[in-house]
């Protein structure tokens, strides 16, 4: 069974306020319910398979300069930098 | 002027001077005013695409070298970018994001002298199966306009149904192309993982998703892939094609031709309506010479738990970006404390996007992983040994693409478990990683139906042939709108 403050914990850490989105709680709930049908399957044997590619086969990691100065659109432009909000 | 052609009939139809490029096109627009305002298949117009229209024109008359497409009019979802354009992945965070740079795909498309149409609705960050998640309304089936038209690419398969374009680009992550295709009756292609390049698609779940084309015929889906296909240096997913020709020899036919069909796709949950159009199907497919035998993929029944658990870890992972800061709402950032300030941003996601975020944070995490995300892992590797063994016996595999028709709006969604089912035949080509396409094949109480062909992967070539050999056994009628 899941918990619903466990749900309200890592949607905190996913920057996301349920204050005022309780029903999202009960919604997500129910779909984590149903993936539990992963617990049915034996997967014993099973290794997980992930796609590889060697560096040299990559794109050169390399700087592409961009001249369009989108950063000037943003409304926290202050003439040379953003202005974030304040960390506590 | 008849908007209800086909790609290549349009073509020669320019090439013959039957029309301009820019006659059609205006009546593209004219039919896109007197539709849309029901349909809601676009979300922005291309302003420029009467001017588009005209500069093609100059070159045919002026007997330059002109594009493969000839200033056909095709829409875009708008989770694509396209420099200059508006693009809000149906979010309201996006609201006002004005693309900096064009997708690989767009970019073939306008070397090839076709011409934007707009950007079509989708659910919001093309999470969802109706379009009901878009942030600015839901696109209606123009086959009945109380029906959904399916979904995440809802707007781009109703835009080609109600003669708005003359093909679109989706996106496919789970289905998005192929069950709005079926729930619209156009076809709807997902390809080969890597065959189409994803530069410029709003990612959501990388792992998986491509880009597909939405057409009204299986021709103009090659003519398309043709265009659209190939490796691309800003994508490192992309895959050799060999300069495939996907429209020559399609009309091969698919006689000795093994095919599986899928029981657990086939059998329990389908409607009865797809259950005897699924039937009819499979006798189209022997008389065109194919043998057709059940084969049993034990895995399925745990795939739609596996997507969704996978596509939630990297939605949660992608959607981290829209942080107010980087991307998005462009608050002012004065008299705000850090935290809030990015939550309070992040409250402009839809529900949908906002539940998919919180299972993203979910089923990766630590005390939950082994219980979700590492297992859904798992499931996908066994599928894909399951689904490769087939391919050994079997050329092609089938199904339905969606276990049901269309349904009203507002039917399914309040339970998000039924909801996710809608994908159960679907999901299957994205874990795997094989092209699969949906091909009209009925209208049953005036409402589509499609059937999904899986093929190999790279063989979009011979899938295509399967396709358009399904399609010249069927005769539909026309979208009443």
């Amino acid at each position: 069974m899941v918990d619903e403050e466990e749900i309200i914990r890592v949607a905190k850490l996913m920057k996301i306020d349920l204050e005022d989105h309780t029903e999202h709680v009960g919604r997500v709930k129910k779909m984590l319910e149903y993936f539990d049908i992963l617990d049915h399957i034996d997967l014993s044997s099973e290794e997980i398979v992930s796609q590889e590619k060697a560096l040299d086969e990559l794109r050169k990691d390399e700087f592409v300069p961009n001249d369009k100065k989108l950063i000037e659109s943003l409304k926290n432009f202050r003439e040379h930098y953003v202005r974030a909000p304040k960390m506590n | 002027m008849n908007l209800k052609t086909s790609i290549l009939d349009y073509i020669n139809d320019v090439k013959s001077g039957s029309f301009t490029v820019e006659e059609f096109i205006s009546a593209t627009i004219q039919r896109i005013k007197d539709v849309d305002g029901d349909v809601h298949a676009y979300l922005s117009l291309n302003e420029s695409a009467i001017e588009d229209a005209r500069i093609i024109d100059k070159k045919i008359s002026a007997g330059e070298k002109v594009g493969a497409c000839y200033g056909f009019p095709i829409s875009i979802k708008d989770n694509i970018c396209i420099t200059g354009s508006k693009t809000t992945c149906a979010s309201k965070i996006l609201e006002n994001f004005v693309a900096p740079y064009t997708a690989t795909v767009v970019d073939k498309l306008q070397s090839e002298d076709a011409v934007i149409t707009g950007k079509t609705n989708l659910d919001e960050f093309a999470m969802g199966l109706t379009t009901e998640f878009s942030a600015y309304g839901p696109t209606k089936n123009p086959w009945n306009l109380k029906y959904v038209p399916g979904g995440s690419s809802g707007g781009s398969a109703a835009s080609v149904a109600a003669d708005e374009c003359l093909a679109s680009l989706g996106s496919d992550t789970g289905g998005s192309v192929r069950n709005p295709a079926s729930f619209c009756s156009v076809v709807g292609l997902k390809p080969t993982y890597g065959l189409i390049s994803r530069y410029g698609l709003i990612s959501y779940a990388n792992s998986i998703e491509q880009i597909g084309p939405v057409t009204k015929t299986v021709k103009d889906c090659g003519f398309l892939l043709n265009i659209i296909a190939g490796q691309d240096s800003n994508d490192d997913t992309t895959i050799d094609n060999a300069n495939s020709d996907y429209l020559s020899d399609i009309e091969q036919g698919i006689d000795g031709k093994k095919i599986g069909i899928i029981k657990e796709m086939t059998s329990d949950g389908l409607s009865p309506e797809v259950s005897a159009a699924t039937k009819d199907a499979i006798q189209d497919f022997e008389k065109l010479g194919a043998n057709c035998e059940e084969v049993s993929l034990p895995t399925i029944p745990y795939t739609v738990a596996a997507y969704y658990t996978i596509t939630s870890t990297e939605a949660g992972s992608n959607l981290a970006r829209y942080d107010n800061i980087r991307y998005g709402y462009d608050l002012d950032s004065e008299g705000y404390e850090y935290n809030s300030y990015i939550s309070k941003s992040r409250a402009k996601f839809g529900p949908e996007v906002t539940r998919r975020i919180i299972l993203g944070g979910f089923v990766p995490s630590a005390g939950h992983a082994g219980k979700y995300f590492l297992k859904a892992l798992k499931v996908k590797s066994k599928l894909i040994s399951e689904v490769n063994s087939a391919f050994e016996k079997y050329d092609f595999l089938i199904s339905p693409t969606a276990p049901v028709q269309p349904f009203q709006f507002g039917e399914k969604i309040d339970d998000p478990v039924t909801l996710m089912l809608l994908d159960y035949n679907t999901v299957t080509a994205n874990l795997t990683g094989k092209p699969a396409i949906s091909v009209p094949y009925r209208v049953t109480d005036g409402l589509p139906i499609g059937m999904q062909i899986i093929g190999n992967s790279k063989n979009e070539k011979s899938l295509l042939q399967a396709a358009y050999a399904l399609e010249s056994k069927t005769e539909l009628p026309e979208v009443p709108l």
